[in-house]
């Protein structure tokens, strides 16, 4: 009996041991990707953070010294802060404003679909176009803005835009969250994916049209919302196209972000440093998404 | 079934794995039975830039010449902070272009540390040296090696609006910095803005101004002398009141912006190199070209500065990496001695404008370019001529220095502070 049984087990394992050949053959080549492209990335930045290296020569071992002396940095600390700065915008000024856009939209008003078009259309344009365009918009002395403010009869507040202390870093934060188009077409889709019944009991029982979106439509987009809120907030801690081209982190470093700063250790031959922000931007992008996740208490609705 | 598909799926994997290997074999054997050598080169001398013309047919002419055997392929990088920042991190990396531009003083000194670069020494011995202008090859030099190709030279004095200075009043260019900022009152006064001025990127034109300054009041020493001198603060007050006089932009401008308001007309001073005597003929509006002259920037009466003292600096090096393949290096090493052909430089010189360190003679038929011709007369009276701030300071104090500037002319900090902000990055 016994031996019956134990026969039995060796054959459960060698069916599962057969199986598990497969599974990891076939996952092979992602793991080798992933291991080459993500995780030897991670580990050699993660190394390097510990060291002196001007990227070139021999790098030598200095400990946590690369941790202290980003963590004195005024520079650094400020380009933390301007980047929790992007990421709340990201967050909590675009993904709401797509969100009503796509509630707004998803009823089909008339001319939807080309307002749809509309708030989508700049997705399709690069970074760098919007950028110099939005430097052209904000320029001092010719720029769309302070013209328009001349215009309306409020010149007294026309501004260097991008050369100033105190505004430059809201004028490159705001002017991004407008652009909603990503975020309320992924909105958009899963409000389409509701079943059409839960409105129609709902109107039967008497619901106003803002508490069904309330109470029907905001639970049930509740995944997407996150998902939108984790892309827009991870998008503003990596920020740096916007901020490199319109203001290469000026004036005088006040729109200063960490990928920028990242970038110019690198361009000072600063690996090592450059290496010890680059972790601990992903460590807050870790924080960041467990956030999200956590704040939302990310569950699976069954339609 | 699972076992046969996995059998497949293995037969595949291996056709493909030798498949490949094989490519590769080939590939490689191309190469060792001396087929066409291709020498990779990302080059800035492209797309807007004045040399890009001619750089282009010498290149197309020696491959020409050179058909079968070597193929120059340029890869080509309009943008110089990209530019830079690419040959930066491939050469970090451990993958060093064939041949690179890059420029002198602090910015190539990592890449002579790094052991990357070949050897060009027992080639220029063999008379190639002689091309070169005085001792010129010692900005190339690192531990009696030379290690790359000096090639463009500039100096960066004035380029002014003659037409619009003539209209407040002024025959000549001031010749000192008292009467200067009393000529940017007048113009203002008339309603013309003075300077042309960024602090953006690496805040080129303010960077030059600073460095024409520092000389003016710390004479040709000043870099030696280290940021306790007296003179780094003077400049630095100096450069502040420049800001007075100039565009309302110019906080946050970048080069682009600064150029373009001298080319419109709307400044009547800019400083720059040779190199962009070019653009004032393309791109400047109407008949711009006509109305700039060139001048030395001013100097301070009673400070150690001489007048006519220039800020002036090898532009330019060509640097060629490693190879381990001897008939490559050969082919390297004969197209940057093609390069360095007198006539070819004579040709790219007289085309764009340019300067350049391989010695030249002008023909009867060459004619100098006009401003390109008094850049020469400049350098040639300099009494003496001191590389501009920016190549003189560690890389760190270069990539600071526009942050630190825009600050003090926005009033975040005085012009103490601004040299107490380099000189705490310098001693990190």
């Amino acid at each position: 009996m016994k031996k019956v049984i134990g026969k039995d087990i060796m054959e459960k394992l060698s069916i599962k041991y057969k199986s598990n050949i497969g599974i990891i053959l076939f996952l092979l080549p992602i793991i080798i990707l992933f291991t080459a492209f993500f995780l030897y990335p991670i580990g050699f930045l993660l190394v390097t953070s510990f060291y002196k290296w001007d990227g070139l020569s021999a790098p030598t071992l200095v400990g946590i010294k690369n941790y202290i002396s980003l963590f004195m940095d005024p520079v650094f600390r400020l380009s933390i802060r301007n980047n929790i700065g992007w990421l709340l915008a990201g967050g909590f000024i675009q993904v709401p404003l797509a969100t009503l856009v796509a509630i707004l939209l998803a009823r089909k008003p008339k001319g939807w679909e080309f307002l749809r078009t509309v708030y989508y259309f700049p997705n399709v344009i690069s970074i760098v176009a919007i950028s110099i365009m939005w430097m052209a918009i904000y320029n001092s002395g010719y720029g769309a803005l302070n013209g328009l403010l001349k215009l309306v009869g409020l010149a007294n507040l026309q501004r260097n835009w991008l050369g100033d202390l105190h505004l430059t870093y809201p004028a490159v934060v705001l002017y991004g969250v407008f652009y909603i188009g990503y975020f309320m077409i992924i909105i958009l889709a899963e409000i389409s994916s509701i079943p059409k019944q839960y409105y129609e009991v709902a109107s039967i029982d008497g619901a106003t049209r803002f508490q069904q979106e309330l109470y029907i439509t905001l639970p049930l987009i509740k995944n997407s919302i996150c998902t939108c809120m984790i892309i827009a907030m991870v998008y503003g801690l990596r920020q740096f196209e916007q901020t490199y081209i319109m203001t290469n982190g000026g004036p005088a470093n006040k729109t200063m972000v960490m990928v920028l700063y990242l970038f110019k250790k690198m361009h000072s031959f600063r690996y090592g440093l450059a290496s010890t922000s680059g972790i601990i931007l992903l460590i807050m992008g870790v924080f960041v998404i467990v956030g999200v996740r956590k704040l939302f208490k990310v569950e699976k609705y069954e339609m | 079934m699972f076992k046969q598909r996995l059998l497949n799926l293995i037969a595949i994997t291996i056709c493909f794995v030798l498949v490949m290997g094989f490519l590769g074999l080939e590939q490689n054997n191309a190469a060792a039975a001396g087929k066409e050598i291709i020498i990779n080169f990302p080059s800035i001398w492209v797309g807007k830039d004045s040399k890009a013309k001619v750089m282009d047919e010498l290149i197309a002419k020696f491959n020409e010449d050179n058909k079968d055997n070597i193929k120059v392929v340029v890869e080509e990088i309009a943008d110089y902070d990209a530019y830079e920042e690419k040959m930066r991190t491939s050469i970090a990396a451990g993958s060093v272009p064939d041949i690179f531009i890059t420029k002198a003083g602090s910015k190539i000194e990592p890449f002579f540390k790094s052991g990357k670069l070949m050897d060009l020494t027992s080639y220029m011995n063999e008379g190639w040296k002689d091309r070169f202008v005085g001792n010129i090859l010692n900005t190339a030099t690192y531990n009696g090696k030379i290690l790359a190709i000096p090639y463009e030279f500039a100096i960066t004095p004035v380029l002014y609006n003659e037409t619009l200075l003539k209209d407040a009043g002024y025959d000549t260019f001031p010749e000192t910095y008292d009467e200067f900022f009393v000529m940017c009152e007048k113009l203002k006064a008339n309603g013309v803005i003075p300077l042309s001025l960024m602090t953006s990127d690496n805040a080129w034109t303010a960077m030059l101004w600073y460095s024409q300054l520092l000389h003016a009041f710390g004479g040709p020493d000043i870099y030696e002398k280290g940021f306790d001198d007296p003179a780094y603060v003077k400049a630095a007050q100096a450069m502040k009141k420049m800001f007075e006089y100039t565009t309302s932009d110019a906080v946050g401008a970048n080069a682009a912006v600064a150029a373009g308001h001298f080319l419109s007309g709307r400044t009547v001073m800019l400083m720059n190199g040779p190199w962009f005597i070019g653009r004032i003929k393309s791109e400047g509006s109407g008949e711009f070209y006509t109305h700039v002259a060139v001048a030395n920037a001013p100097a301070y009466i009673g400070e150690k500065g001489e007048k006519g003292g220039e800020v002036g600096f090898v532009q330019a090096l060509i640097c060629a990496g490693n190879q381990k393949d001897m008939g490559k290096e050969e082919a390297v090493v004969k197209f940057l001695k093609y390069l360095t052909m007198p006539d070819n430089v004579k040709r790219l010189s007289i085309d764009s404008g340019a300067l350049f360190v391989i010695k030249t003679e002008m023909g009867a038929g060459d004619e100098m370019e006009r401003l390109q011709k008094q850049m020469v007369e400049l350098s040639n009276n300099a009494p003496y001529v001191i590389p501009h701030f920016n190549m003189s300071v560690n890389q760190e104090v270069a990539t600071e220095f526009p942050q630190a500037l825009s600050s003090m002319i926005l009033g975040e900090t005085s012009p103490e502070q601004f040299i107490e902000t380099l000189k705490a990055i310098d001693a990190r």
